[in-house]
């Protein structure tokens, strides 16, 4: 950094003082994780929740289009439900090799394969919910004179919400675990610190990056489900 | 004497309710139903009509295509062959939705919206109207009242998941009847409740469609609650044949078949004692100038052979004091208004009451 290095003397990076913990590579350095907080773990937690969302929320703009084209025109509901349970079978790990020619070493081909995944799992959901309206509020709302969009908007979405919730749920909650393997093709996410964490094994860096995740689906699950809870009051009073 | 005058007074308000708006008779001409896939007739050739502001009751055994009659008024069913009107118009000339919005529609179950509250539910119809706010508001609690639900405040935030189901069907009924409709299909509402209950809402029924007389087209399986609010019972047999249509009156007095016999049962004789109160028999018996002696006084102790009559209501029906005639092994019953001595019916008027008694059945109805 400082100009050239007087020759003969070896460079050695200082380190600064390393705890006894990092030394003894212990399970878990409270001092290391608090000190290299902002800069290993921050970060990429960071970049994981903002992976997350948006494959999430492209995943549940596809799929829930696509569920209710596939409740529309009934014939469709087979053939969109194999196709994206094609593509929920593609090992990640496979699907990142056969896109990077394409889309190169990118957060696209992260997000790509991100929303393949959520895909399947949030179409059933809507699927399954918009199935489970049951046929007498059906009849009688369009006894009524509602026409198939008030019918769409006003008795059957709200009604499968709390198929749809769920579904999302379970979107999220493997999407924020898949999404810590775009480490092998960006250094994003909180899966580059575990990476590098397993090939120079020091376990406080493997561990924090590991429990954030966990920490991250269980906070995304929660949010979640406050929202359904919001979003879906008559479930909850009974008399 | 109460009774005859409500019911008078209730028979009056229906027809000058009626009598205001236009035409809202439900007339079905020759009307078939073939569903798709299937040789037998749902339907065939039904013609009846229903006037404006009358209560026919459709019955039948399952298979006689009374539903489908139900729901080809409101195009739920599209016809095969036939014509059904409501007032002058050919329902076909709108369009289903249309249609539907001119009719209130009220089904077993209810079919209340779960994720909507009471008012919500009742404001549906109002709602796709595009009403304003205020209107809507007024009209929800107006209908709540009618329907018994008050305090309205307390009503208006519940879920229908908070309700038992006789409340879900007084606001499955104030839902049909949000925007006014002239015309009111009702298909088997009461169908899913306990007898209690049931009995409990067929009166607040019946004393709401006297209130607003709507036309109302009401599918039920149960001869009883047919007869109990029909002002005329259609009669459907298997294959969609219409058997009879009469008041509940004549068909229980003279059923056109024994297919209407056997669907009437065993006890149709007094099913028929079931449609006329005992206020009705004693109207008619006093007005009778040779049977005097005995009722007009205002007697403190009865005579020594009626000492051991039973005690009934004028509001009761012959049915239910012939029971307690039958309980008490007497020749009659005395007819008391709490304290008040009406005067007395004897066996024999219980059993044959005077035929004019139970023809003003065929308008005002039983009330109970």
């Amino acid at each position: 950094m400082s100009g050239f290095a007087p020759a003969g003397d070896p460079v050695i990076p200082d380190y600064g003082q390393a705890s006894n913990c990092v030394i003894d590579n212990g399970v878990f350095c409270t001092d290391w994780f608090a000190d290299q907080w902002s800069s290993v773990f921050w970060p990429p937690l960071v970049d994981h929740i903002y992976m997350v969302l948006i494959a999430v929320t492209i995943g549940f703009v596809v799929a829930f289009t696509a569920a209710l084209i596939a409740y529309r025109k009934r014939w469709l509901a087979g053939p969109i439900g194999i196709a994206a349970t094609f593509l929920y079978t593609l090992p990640p790990l496979a699907l990142f090799q056969l896109l990077v020619p394409f889309t190169g070493l990118t957060l696209l081909t992260v997000e790509i394969a991100l929303v393949c995944f959520t895909l399947v799992i949030i179409f059933q959901a809507v699927l399954a919910g918009l199935a489970a309206v049951p046929d007498d509020v059906k009849r009688a709302a369009v006894g009524m004179g509602l026409d198939t969009n008030q019918l769409m908007r006003r008795v059957e979405l709200p009604l499968a919400l709390p198929s749809i919730i769920s579904g999302l749920r379970i979107a999220t909650v493997l999407t924020v675990s898949v999404a810590t393997i775009a480490a092998f093709v960006v250094d994003s996410g909180l899966g580059s610190p575990i990476l590098k964490a397993v090939s120079s094994p020091f376990n406080t860096q493997f561990i924090a990056a590991g429990a954030l995740a966990v920490l991250l689906a269980f906070v995304l699950d929660g949010l979640l489900v406050l929202l359904g809870r919001i979003l879906t009051p008559w479930t909850r009073v009974r008399v | 004497m109460t009774d005859t005058a409500t019911a008078t007074s209730a028979t009056s308000a229906r027809t000058s309710s009626t009598s205001a708006e236009t035409n809202s008779s439900i007339v079905f001409d020759n009307v078939t139903k073939t569903y798709p896939g299937q040789s037998a007739k749902a339907l065939d050739s039904l013609s009846i009509e229903v006037k404006s502001g009358e209560l026919v009751c459709l019955v039948g055994p399952s298979g006689g295509g009374k539903t489908t009659a139900l729901q080809l008024v409101n195009r739920l069913v599209d016809l095969s062959r036939g014509e059904i009107r409501i007032g002058d118009t050919n329902i076909m000339d709108l369009s289903p939705i249309e249609l539907r919005r001119t009719i209130g529609y009220a089904i077993q179950q209810s079919g209340l919206f779960p994720h909507c509250t009471v008012a919500e539910n009742i404001a549906t119809v109002p709602s796709i109207l595009k009403w304003d706010r205020k209107r809507i508001e007024e009209r929800t609690k107006q209908l709540l009242e009618l329907v018994g639900l008050t305090p309205v405040d307390a009503w208006l935030k519940r879920y229908p998941g908070q309700l038992s189901g006789g409340q879900q069907q007084r606001v499955g009924i104030a839902r049909a009847l949000a925007a006014d409709p002239p015309v009111m299909l009702m298909d088997e509402p009461f169908g899913a409740l306990d007898p209690i209950t049931r009995m409990a809402v067929q009166d607040e029924f019946l004393e709401i469609h006297r209130a607003v007389g709507k036309t109302t087209l009401f599918v039920t399986h149960d001869i009883d609650e047919a007869i109990k609010m029909a002002d005329r019972i259609a009669i459907l047999k298997p294959g969609g044949l219409l058997a009879q249509y009469d008041t509940p009156a004549e068909v229980l007095a003279n059923p056109a078949d024994d297919f209407v016999a056997e669907f009437l049962g065993a006890e149709r004789g007094l099913k028929r004692l079931a449609l006329t109160t005992v206020a009705e028999v004693l109207g008619r018996s006093r007005a009778r100038a040779d049977d005097a002696e005995s009722r007009r006084a205002p007697m403190s102790s009865p005579p020594e052979d009626r000492v051991d009559w039973p005690v009934v209501a004028g509001t009761m029906t012959l049915r239910e004091a012939l029971s307690l005639v039958s309980a008490a092994h007497s020749h009659g019953a005395r007819v008391m208004d709490g304290d008040r001595h009406l005067g007395d019916v004897t066996l024999h008027e219980l059993v044959c009451p005077p035929a004019t008694a139970v023809d003003a059945r065929g308008t005002a109805g039983v009330r109970s």
